[in-house]
């Protein structure tokens, strides 16, 4: 979807991600391609793999570690699952209202955007966001060996700085939806590397879309949809789990 | 680039930049297709971006729509995942070896001094020389091991050349320190004859791995695809969700693939072919087996002298006829030869009058063997309830076809033989060998195929192939001369001095040799024992080419100049070469010899490669032509074995008492071992995401999130409880051969008994990724004597038949 078009076009597409959890083995690609096509510093994730049960009323016993990968239940009645979770890009973002100086906004097309020449570092947008998946460059950032990685230009949207190779110390960042691809036609990268196609990026405006299917017949549903936010990140959750007979 | 500003919000929006909001399109990235070829077995395509001379960006490739003589190859999808997505880290590491250093203080004192590469090649020629002249030619010991997968510098590659050019010994080509061989041994046992010169000593194949969407069922069995082979996974998920094909894990660890499986069988350790046999005798008990196919592909009909049990023979029992099996032919009564035309309804079961005595067939010698199996005595050997062997069984008979991806762990047993032989016997019995959606596969692909002349490449003309030294032997040939004295030594993508079991008794030996050189582009364990060290290139840095685990050919280009002084390993094998005066048969680039190899544009190319062009080489990643699409092996039901049917029944594990699959227990990690009082604990150390075995282990990205890179030990609170251990306790696991510190990791996951600890994390002299050792501490050598059978797969690593204990470790 090229956005110079749709500007002339009345057409606008509503832009979703669908993550199909049962395709989802946590394996952290789509983190460390986050981490790559953004230049992300050392210890900073805009995208992170929570490992989770399966459903939400599970019964079971919680893991004896709190570490990543560490089942629940107890041997050999076990349950594991994941939830990668990114800016879930709302339609009614409590950042967007929060931000004092409209830094953060949301475009026609769902995505939500920081745009880092507006943003005073107030933090007020990390408070409000119930995802927790805004991160604050507090200091010089670390990078990992190689130098500036990935997209590595910067990208405008209607004139507002919203990629940045290096940001800046004293802004906020998180997910784009990968906007400079997805203005040229491309998904976002985590999209486009998940080794087990479970995430599906397109327009929910379109009915023949994937994801236009997965949102309206396939169960799909968002993160807490209880907080009214309206995300544009939908998980399939998970139909099938390992039921063992003891 | 851009400095922070904090002004930059006093500036009026929209200064900046087009006013129309589209793309700004700066820089310019020239991308390259490559192969990614360390040895995951995901042989990724990747796009590299290069900006002024910087590789930038990392994504993966798309592959060849087309074989090499232009038909339509199967959809593959662009593959990659977070090992891959890290390698620019890799390759810019501040810890590269960037130059040739040379030892200065004593050997393992961890003390360099940079030196020339011509410095270097020198000492390495002299002291090659050196040896070779006291101890023997054979007495340098070449070991280019599976660091990478890739034609010339791979586990098939130059090394290999340069030990029989200077007439050194080498490890073996099947590689990864052995812990791979007894699976593909027991491969070979019943698919392959090895005494036929035809069969090169024995071959590992398996199905393409897009052939798995035909499969009904998949059993991943000791196989924890979706976190070691993560991009197969989706095919497996394609299979599910387009054909309801069930997935079940056979497994003692509750993995990510046992979680994402349908079905869970949650196994004692090395108790697999206990199972195996358990579903054998449900399957020929019940009418589940597939009489036809026993029948005409296999030796179940053939019929077995019961004193040697030796096969029957067709001219010591039939007048007249000539040396061949013998099958009893229901439709008339009469014993027949196998090949005689007029047989009509060969037994595939019963005892039947031979001569003087009563001749059962294979297939009821297997189903007598496999009876006393029964539910409750499988579910009593393997703690999986019996309902779930019966339920595993009914699906195996009744799921057709049924495919089982086997992982490498069931290789790491000294009875690893034993399983596959089990695996393929049920496999045969069930018609599912040599058909779309069925096998046992492990690995597959170009490399496992006859597209490549690796023996001319090994062995160029005038020159005799190098003797093998396999990995088990090393320490008896440095420490005892046996088979012969092994004095030097060249380490090349190799960590042997930490991946290697029974590791106390390998840096011992290392440590005794005269002379030890160890090309690497990370200072390694390995490199902490050698004398010279030389730096080498990553896959980014040097031409090449990738056929594994997939039947396309990737080819590798140089796509940036090696950082530092690094070279790649054949430059480097060259200038030693050159000094040792057979510079001659490392003279060309690496295009000629891979040209070379394929025979390409030639008339006897392989008919899998035949017609390819260079320009198709090196425009996309062109599949093989293979027959069947996706690939098969034996799909036209042609086994290389002497019967030319498959041989569930091996005559030539006779001695070992192992011509039927009967379950045996592990040589050490069993209850009924005596030494299981004292080390109660089996020991697992198994792989993780987030590193190639012992590759990747540093970058930054996959550290931050795998606990900081810092091993720990996976255990049961059933098993830590009693011992006093919390989560996040330091633990010391022993035994009498060794012992490892970490922290503990209490998880459910873990079967009660068995404990894990992700092997391949460093134990250098400057990175310690665990408190104190390293897994193969504890491992062993302990080799399983049948395996000799099969030349290419003659000895294994037993890594997880391993028994530890595990304490607490006060303050």
């Amino acid at each position: 979807v090229n956005v110079m078009a749709a500007k002339r076009d009345p057409y606008i597409p509503h832009h979703v991600m669908v993550i199909d959890t049962n395709r989802c083995v946590g394996c952290w690609t789509c983190a460390v391609a986050c981490k790559e096509i953004n230049n992300e510093p050392l210890g900073f994730w805009w995208n992170r793999v929570l490992t989770a049960a399966p459903n939400e009323s599970t019964t079971a016993k919680p893991p004896a570690s709190e570490n990543i990968d560490v089942p629940w239940g107890v041997f050999p009645n076990l349950e594991l699952a994941y939830l990668p979770v990114a800016c879930q890009h709302c339609n009614d973002a409590p950042c967007v209202k929060v931000c004092p100086v409209q830094a953060t906004f949301r475009r026609d097309d769902g995505t939500v955007l920081v745009d880092y020449e507006r943003c005073i570092g107030c933090r007020y947008c990390m408070a409000a966001c119930p995802y927790g998946v805004r991160i604050f460059n507090w200091g010089d950032a670390e990078y990992a060996p190689g130098g500036i990685g990935g997209y590595g230009k910067d990208y405008r949207y209607d004139g507002r700085l919203v990629v940045e190779p290096v940001r800046p110390k004293g802004v906020v960042e998180k997910c784009t939806f990968c906007v400079e691809r997805i203005d040229v036609g491309q998904e976002p990268f985590c999209c486009e590397v998940c080794p087990i196609g479970a995430r599906i990026f397109g327009d929910l405006n379109d009915p023949d879309s994937e994801v236009n299917q997965l949102v309206n017949e396939g169960g799909a549903t968002q993160l807490h949809p209880e907080l009214g936010t309206d995300p544009n990140v939908y998980y399939v959750p998970v139909r099938k789990r390992v039921v063992q007979e003891s | 680039m851009i400095v922070a500003d904090h002004l930059r919000f006093f500036q009026p929006l929209l200064s900046q930049g087009p006013m129309d909001g589209g793309p700004v399109i700066t820089g310019n990235a020239t991308v390259y297709r490559t192969g990614h070829s360390n040895n995951c077995d995901g042989a990724c395509g990747h796009l590299i971006h290069v900006v002024d001379g910087r590789v930038t960006e990392i994504g993966p490739a798309p592959w060849g729509t087309k074989t090499v003589s232009g038909a339509p190859a199967p959809t593959f999808h662009p593959r990659i995942c977070l090992r891959g997505l890290s390698q620019i880290s890799n390759t810019y590491n501040p810890d590269r070896i960037k130059y040739p250093y040379k030892r200065v203080g004593p050997r393992g004192s961890g003390k360099w001094q940079r030196i020339s590469w011509d410095e270097a090649t020198s000492l390495i020629a002299e002291n090659f020389a050196a040896a070779q002249q006291k101890y023997g030619k054979k007495s340098v010991w070449i070991a280019p091991y599976t660091g990478s997968l890739a034609l010339i510098e791979g586990v098939v590659g130059a090394g290999f050349r340069f030990a029989s050019v200077i007439g050194a010994s080498a490890g073996d080509s099947e590689g990864d320190n052995e812990g791979d061989s007894s699976t593909p041994a027991g491969w070979n046992y019943v698919l392959v004859d090895p005494t036929n010169p035809a069969n090169g000593g024995g071959f590992f194949t398996g199905h393409e791995s897009v052939d798995f969407l035909s499969a009904k069922a998949i059993v991943f069995w000791a196989n924890n695809v979706a976190e070691t082979s993560i991009p197969d996974w989706r095919i497996m998920c394609d299979a599910r969700d387009a054909s309801g094909t069930q997935l079940i894990s056979v497994d003692p660890r509750f993995t990510v693939t046992c979680a994402a499986s349908d079905e869970w069988l949650p196994i004692r350790p090395g108790a697999d072919t206990a199972l195996i046999d358990g579903i054998i005798n449900y399957v020929l008990s019940n009418g589940l087996y597939d009489a036809d196919y026993i029948r005409s592909y296999t030796v179940g009909p053939y019929l077995v002298d019961p004193s040697t049990k030796k096969w029957l023979r067709a001219k010591d029992v039939i007048a007249g006829a000539k040396d061949d099996y013998v099958v009893f032919d229901s439709s008339d009564g009469t014993l027949k030869a196998a090949g005689d035309p007029s047989v009509r309804d060969a037994a595939i079961f019963g005892t039947h009058p031979a001569g003087t005595t009563q001749a059962p067939t294979a297939l009821q010698l297997l189903a007598d063997m496999a009876s006393k199996y029964t539910p409750e005595y499988t579910s009593k050997l393997t703690d999986i309830p019996a309902s779930q062997v019966v339920a595993l069984a009914r699906t195996w008979g009744t799921q057709k076809p049924l495919a089982v991806r086997v992982g490498f762990g069931l290789s790491h047993w000294y009875h690893g033989d034993l399983h596959m032989q089990a695996l393929l016997t049920l496999q045969a019995i069930t018609g599912n060998i040599g058909v779309h959606g069925g096998g046992v596969t492990t690995f597959a692909g170009g490399i496992t195929t006859t597209a490549f002349d690796f023996l001319n490449f090994w062995a160029p003309k005038g020159t005799t192939i190098y003797p093998l030294l396999e990995p088990m032997n090393f320490c008896d040939a440095v420490l005892k001369d046996d088979p012969y004295p092994v004095r030097a030594a060249w380490f090349m993508i190799d960590n042997f001095a930490q991946q290697m079991s029974d590791r106390n008794q390998v840096v011992k030996a290392m440590m005794a040799l005269d002379f030890c050189v160890v090309s690497d582009y990370m200072l390694s364990a390995t490199c902490d024992i050698a004398d010279v060290v030389l730096p080498a290139c990553t896959y980014l840095e040097k031409t090449d080419l990738l056929s594994s685990n997939n039947f396309y050919l990737q080819y590798m280009p140089k796509i940036i100049d090696p950082l530092f002084e690094s070279k790649s390993d054949l430059d480097a094998i060259a200038m030693v070469a050159d000094k040792m005066g057979v510079g001659q048969y490392f003279d060309q680039s690496p295009d000629e010899y891979l040209r070379q190899i394929m025979h390409l544009g030639q008339a006897d190319a392989d008919p899998t490669v035949k017609g390819l062009t260079w320009e198709q080489l090196t425009s996309e990643a062109v599949h093989l032509n293979t027959d069947p699409m996706p690939y098969v092996p034996f799909f036209n039901k042609q086994f290389p074995t002497k019967s030319g049917k498959i041989e569930f029944y091996v005559e030539m594990l006779l001695p070992f008492g192992q011509e039927l699959c009967e379950h045996q227990e592990p040589i050490e990690a069993s209850p009924t071992n005596p030494l299981y009082k004292k080390y109660p604990l089996v020991f697992l150390s198994t792989h993780t995401k987030f590193r190639t075995h012992s590759q990747f282990v540093t970058l930054p990205w996959l550290n931050e999130i795998n606990n900081g890179g810092q091993g720990f030990l996976e255990i049961n609170p059933t098993d830590a409880t009693p011992r006093g251990i919390g989560d996040g306790d330091v633990v010391r696991i022993f035994n009498d051969r060794g012992q490892l510190k970490v922290r503990a990791r209490l998880t459910e996951s873990m079967k009660p008994g068995v404990v894990n600890c992700y092997q391949g994390g460093w134990d250098t002299i400057r990175v310690k990724h665990y408190i104190e050792g390293h897994p193969n501490n504890l491992t062993h050598q302990i080799a399983n004597p049948a395996q000799a059978l099969i030349p290419n797969f003659p000895s294994n690593a037993a890594y997880y038949d391993c028994l530890v204990q595990v304490e607490t470790v006060k303050g």
